[in-house]
């Protein structure tokens, strides 16, 4: 058993109480001397040409400062990885959501105004709103220089011999599935405030999770307008969620940083929760051809998946979804033989974007309920089927992930023992299980996975921790400063932990792939052990003792057993300090885990250390009206180790009601192109009367590579729900619905049609 | 928000002579949940609110002990109604309907006249009323006059109301012995919804406690207006309350309604629903009934 | 249009001249400078904007800060006491995971106190139902519910006398 002091500890979150109090500060609290309110105007029709625009009453307006609109957009200003996106656009209009025009005024109402005085004439298109329609030739193409409606990417990978496997199969199972749009629901809406100085330096204060990515995409903003050599500093607000939403830039970012530019005054540009449902991006969804075969003993013998995204009028991270949906397709189970193909296929629909699991929910959804019916083909019970072909420790997998820790098997044993306490076979009640796969140590998507720490250590043993992560509410702030305090022998409340400024804060990659507890908290970890040395080394000193005999805890350096060489270690740290030669305590560290970039037949142990994890739902189907209802769920993670329970009991129930919603009941409703359902009353999140009573076992596999032994809990704890209500349904009333979400409109016509 | 005047009368009369005075350009407001999400969103632009909040007249929710008559004033809110001993004793459809309408939030400010006027086709307010044979009496510039709730409504967003008109209570008359009612709102979540498909089944019977004697089956977002299933009701009477004639009652009650597809369900789910829920709020009205000896 | 109003704001009285088509959440937060009550959703949808009038929990996006006037206000400025001690409720909110990004919490809070300042033996249905029009999307709601749980005046268990 560890004798932890402070990790392992379930610490309230650092900065619960100023929150609690109402005295945080979000992007919409912020407000600046001078500042005018941006608003963007978006198109009518989901597909058209721009014919003529005229701003000139809106301009008129008094109190409005600039109108801008796609002519004003420089040239190279153009978002996304593909690039296909400019801020403001310019001749066509692709999708609803496409900003047309902006407005920088001295309130927020003057500027609602102007944008209902700018006139903009249209010439209606034909717009293609099924992506495997738009794949036909003689569809409406969304983007005419792209000349096809396929994008040109290189998802493509076959590992083994997939036809081969298959003639050697004994049962093979085919199917088709499909997830749709579903959205973040920040519960705090997107924003930006961006200014310039009198050198023409940009401050943007965003929510991002990315900053030092979003410096980089703002300084090429900035040069594409011409400011070559200025500097770019991005600062976070308290951010009210983000859940992947703000791992791109925006362009309400960019639309800000010209208007700011323009009237050489702060602008802010806030959403409201129409506009958040409508201009920002969702998940991105998925048609899923999957086919999976296994040998008369049930051991898998092949998984062959063709997948096609819609991937909306442009391009954001929803289009390398497939390279994250390629951990489960070849690593979730030992499968030799795997083939995997995605096109992503432009419509005129909305765009997608990272989202919790960022795929991973996706493919899990299609491979886990193929597995149950792979399972009952092979006349295996489902749960002996997964341990038959689970991962285990020292497996490298297809795609060449190195499996260490592995706690799949612990995790198909706690929810087995859970879901199989009260076995009453009662009509219409049913259990079923999905295990998940997910990166926990880190995910080199990028030139460097890595994050960067600076501490920072006063004179009365009060500590600041400048990190390259982000906090979002998921609970980095803690996880940091519990770590570190763990480290020095200080407390928790004694280290402050700073994310916010990236002209203070060192670099990192970003807060994704659940790596912030394994990667910053390794990078913090790292500069506390230089710092260790240093107050090791003084105490050595002071105390007349071995370094190797001095212990730090509860704020106290000392030598076990000798209440003589004990002294605090605020009083070490001032006697160190004022004395000839002295010192002060600042340490850096730069950690970028050891693991590889994908290469070009994506091969690449991507992540340090994988989180693995079961959930378990019992559910009661009313066979009347579809209605189901989730009786019990168990989530099981193989965590490495809990940081701070408290905090990740709460990503696993955030990320188990989250996953709920997207399996049973949230849809963002499109028709031709728009959105439907832009508000909570018909975007159907859980309620807390929806909320299900969770239990959340946590394995602890104690990785040797994360920092005190954790591995990435942000998303697990969404990715499996789906496939494990499917699942249950199934074993309740015999039917399977195979498309997002499961309402009970499709239970009770799946069951019609099995009568 | 366009800007507009607010204007506190404290008598019925003040306030519709401020409507006459203003009346192309006024509003009545009640508990603004919807007034104001309206003005909010642009689709009303009044230059006057007369609020209804301070004629106390209108928040009266009283039962007359002597004749059994209840009254409720249209400025009730919801959630007083939702804690009404009485209500939940004597009036479980209106608690069943008014206790899930929106949030506790929207139900402390949202009044039951309002979610009337508003007359949207799910009217978990009005279900309740139009079951329980609840009358109007609306006061206007012309004077007052008595409507059933039921012929309150046009279409939908539209009452029978003329300009001017204030709803200022609904009564109830007293139901005879061995009265059971329930009301189903039936959606995707357990909160905060604009129903699928909503049902109010309200049954009386003789004292052999199961041959029908008046049956009220009310439908929201059926059609464009709350209805009620006419041909299920008169099918009901005179015949033996049990699970066959209500799968009877529900299939006729299914095939009356005039449900269509839209954002929240399609059409073909809520016939199902109606065909479900009638017999299972006929069922809990019937053991209602037996519960009450 | 405007109106002269007072009220009584977190135990202060307080006279404002408001324009009549101010919401109440305009007037705390863009007058008053009480940023803690959130906007969510601006339509009564999400409980982000929650405060308390005369002991009820209303949503101040759709109330109008005229209809204020006379009445008893509790935002989420006026929880903590004087000296800075947190209010039971905040302090279990605090304790025991209820809050993530914040963003609801006051909300949340505000929605919380009302309940058990009506009823304090609050059972978890109940809690439930109160908090049903308050949406947090980082939580899950199951800690939030036992911080309200939490947060509950304790149950006093008589032990007995019991004489060997």
């Amino acid at each position: 058993m560890n004798n932890y002091n402070v990790v392992g500890k379930r610490i309230p979150k650092l900065d619960a109480a100023q929150k609690a109090m109402g005295r945080a500060e979000y992007i919409q609290d912020i407000k600046l001397p001078e500042m005018l309110y941006g608003k963007i105007l978006y198109s009518r029709y989901a597909h058209a040409k721009i014919i003529k625009i005229d701003v000139s009453k809106a301009k008129a307006l008094p109190g409005v400062h600039a109108v801008l609109t796609g002519k004003d957009v420089p040239k190279k200003m153009v978002m996304g990885f593909y690039k296909d996106n400019p801020p403001i656009k310019k001749g066509k209009v692709c999708s609803f959501r496409d900003e047309v025009a902006a407005v920088a005024a001295k309130t927020p109402e003057i500027a609602k105004k102007a944008l209902d005085l700018i006139k903009i004439e249209y010439e209606e298109l034909e717009g293609v709103f099924d992506p495997e329609k738009a794949m036909e030739k003689d569809s409406p193409l969304v983007h005419e220089y792209h000349k096809s409606n396929v994008l040109k990417l290189p998802w493509k990978l076959h590992y083994g011999d997939v036809e081969k496997a298959q003639k050697e199969a004994a049962f093979v199972v085919e199917d088709r599935f499909s997830t749709t749009w579903v959205t973040h629901c920040c519960m705090g809406t997107s924003g930006a405030v961006a200014l310039f100085d009198a050198y023409d330096n940009l401050t943007i204060y965003s929510n991002t999770q990315i900053p030092s990515l979003a410096q980089k995409d703002f300084l090429d903003a900035l040069k594409a307008m011409g400011l070559e050599n200025k500097r770019a500093r991005v600062i976070k607000p308290v951010i009210g969620g983000a859940f992947g939403s703000k791992l791109d830039t925006y362009a309400y970012e960019h639309i800000a940083i010209l208007l700011a530019h323009k009237c050489r005054k702060p602008v802010k540009i806030t959403f409201d929760r129409s506009e958040e449902f409508k201009a920002t991006s969702t998940r991105q969804p998925a048609i899923i051809y999957i086919k999976q075969g296994c040998d008369k003993s049930g051991k898998l013998l092949f998984r062959d998946i063709k997948m096609i995204l819609d991937n909306g009028a442009h391009t954001s991270w929803g289009a390398t979804t497939p390279s994250v949906m390629m951990m489960p397709i070849t690593s979730l189970y030992r499968v030799e033989n795997v083939r995997y193909s995605a096109k992503c296929v432009y419509t005129n629909n909305t765009y997608a974007q990272a989202m919790r699991g960022y795929g991973n929910p996706q493919a899990t959804f299609a491979i886990e309920s193929s597995m149950n019916m792979l399972a009952e083909k092979a006349g295996i019970d489902p749960i002996e089927f997964r341990r038959i072909n689970r991962n285990q420790p020292g497996d490298i997998t297809p795609q060449n992930f190195k499996i260490t820790t592995c706690g799949l098997d612990l995790c198909l044993d706690a929810v087995e023992k859970e879901l199989k306490k009260n076995d009453s076979k009662e009509q219409g009640v049913g259990i079923g299980v999905a295990s998940l796969i997910h990166v926990g140590g880190g995910a080199r998507i990028y030139k460097s996975d890595g994050c960067g720490a600076i501490i920072k250590m006063d004179d009365y043993g009060k500590v600041n921790v400048f990190t390259g992560g982000t906090d979002m509410g998921q609970g980095l702030d803690n996880i940091t400063a519990q770590i570190v305090a763990e480290e020095l022998g200080l407390l928790a409340e004694d280290i402050n932990v700073v994310h916010t400024d990236t002209d203070v804060c060192p670099w990192d990659v970003g807060a994704h792939a659940s790596r912030s507890t394994f990667v910053a908290g390794n990078a913090a970890l790292g500069a506390a052990k230089k710092i260790k040395k240093k107050l090791l080394k003084f105490g050595s000193k002071i105390l007349d003792a071995a370094a190797a005999d001095l212990v730090l805890r509860d704020r106290l350096i000392f030598v076990p057993n000798d209440p003589e060489k004990s002294m605090p270690i605020d009083k070490l740290l001032r006697k160190t300090h004022f004395s000839p030669g002295g010192t002060m305590l600042m340490a850096d560290y730069f950690y970028d885990p050891d693991n590889e970039n994908l290469g070009k037949d994506f091969q690449g142990n991507m992540s340090l250390t994988y989180t693995f994890g079961v959930h378990g739902v019992k559910v009661k189907v009313d066979e009347e009206t579809g209605k189901v209802e989730v009786l019990e769920y168990v989530a099981a993670h193989d965590v490495g180790q809990a940081i701070n329970p408290l905090l990740l009991e709460g990503q696993v129930y955030g990320g188990v009601i989250m996953g709920l919603g997207y399996a049973l009941t949230e849809e963002v409703v499109h028709k031709n192109g728009e959105i439907m359902n832009a508000n909570f009353r018909d975007y159907k999140l859980f309620t807390a009367k929806d909320a299900v009573k969770i239990k959340a076992p946590v394995l602890e596999t104690a990785d040797k590579a994360g920092p005190f032994g954790a591995k990435g809990i942000g998303e697990p704890g969404c990715v499996p729900t789906a496939p494990a209500v499917a699942n249950a349904i199934y074993d309740a009333v015999g039917v399977r619905i195979k498309d997002l979400p499961i309402t009970p409109e499709k239970v009770l016509a799946a069951l019609k049609e099995k009568k | 928000m366009k800007p507009f005047k607010y204007l506190s009368p404290t008598t019925v009369e003040e306030a519709i002579a401020f409507h006459v005075r203003h009346s192309q350009t006024s509003k009545y407001i009640g508990g603004g949940t919807d007034v104001i999400v309206k003005v909010k969103g642009g689709f009303l632009e009044p230059d006057y609110l007369i609020s209804l909040k301070k004629i106390e007249a209108l928040s009266e929710l009283h039962k007359n002990e002597a004749t059994g008559e209840l009254s409720i004033g249209a400025m009730v809110t919801h959630a007083t109604l939702e804690k009404s001993l009485m209500i939940q004793k004597e009036y479980p459809i209106i608690y069943d309907a008014v206790s899930n309408i929106g949030s506790l939030q929207v139900r402390n400010m949202g009044t039951i006249g309002g979610n009337l006027i508003n007359a949207v086709p799910s009217a978990d307010g009005a279900i309740p009323l139009i079951a329980l044979d609840g009358v109007a009496l609306l006061h206007g510039p012309d004077g007052e006059r008595s409507v059933e709730v039921k012929d309150l409504f046009i279409e939908p967003y539209k009452t029978i109301l003329k300009s001017g008109e204030i709803l200022k209570k609904i009564t109830i008359q007293p139901q005879a012995p061995h009265t059971g009612s329930a009301y189903i709102k039936f959606g995707r979540r357990a909160a905060m919804e604009l129903p699928l498909i909503g049902i109010g089944v309200l049954l009386t019977v003789n004292d052999d406690l199961v041959t029908c004697a008046k049956a009220r089956i009310c439908l929201g977002v059926a059609a464009p207006t709350p209805m009620r299933a006419l041909d299920a009701e008169i099918f009901l009477v005179g015949k033996k309350i049990d699970e066959k004639t209500l799968i009877e009652a529900g299939k006729i009650a299914a095939d009356e309604s005039k449900v269509r597809d839209s954002v929240r369900g399609r059409a073909w789910h809520r016939k199902e629903m109606i065909r479900v829920q009638v017999r299972r709020m006929g069922l809990k009205c019937l053991q209602m009934i037996r519960n009450n000896g | 249009m405007t109106t002269k109003i007072s009220f009584l704001l977190n135990g202060d009285k307080i006279s404002y001249t408001v324009k009549d088509h101010w919401t109440l959440l305009h007037l705390l937060r863009e007058k008053m400078g009480l940023i803690g009550t959130k906007e969510g959703c601006g339509n009564g949808e999400c409980g982000a904007c929650t405060v308390i009038v005369d002991k009820l929990a209303i949503n101040s996006c759709l109330y109008l800060a005229v209809e204020a006037d006379g009445k008893t206000i509790e935002t989420i400025e006026g929880l903590a006491s004087t000296d800075g001690t947190l209010h039971p409720i905040q302090q279990s909110f605090v304790d025991n995971g209820g809050i993530q990004c914040g963003f609801c919490t006051p909300g949340m809070i505000m929605s919380s106190k009302a309940l058990l300042d009506e009823n304090p033996k609050a059972n978890l249905e109940e809690i439930k139902h109160a908090l049903a029009g308050n949406i947090c999307r980082c939580t899950g709601y199951i800690q939030i519910f036992e911080s309200v749980e939490a947060a509950k005046e304790p149950v006093v268990e008589n032990k007995g006398g019991q004489n060997e």
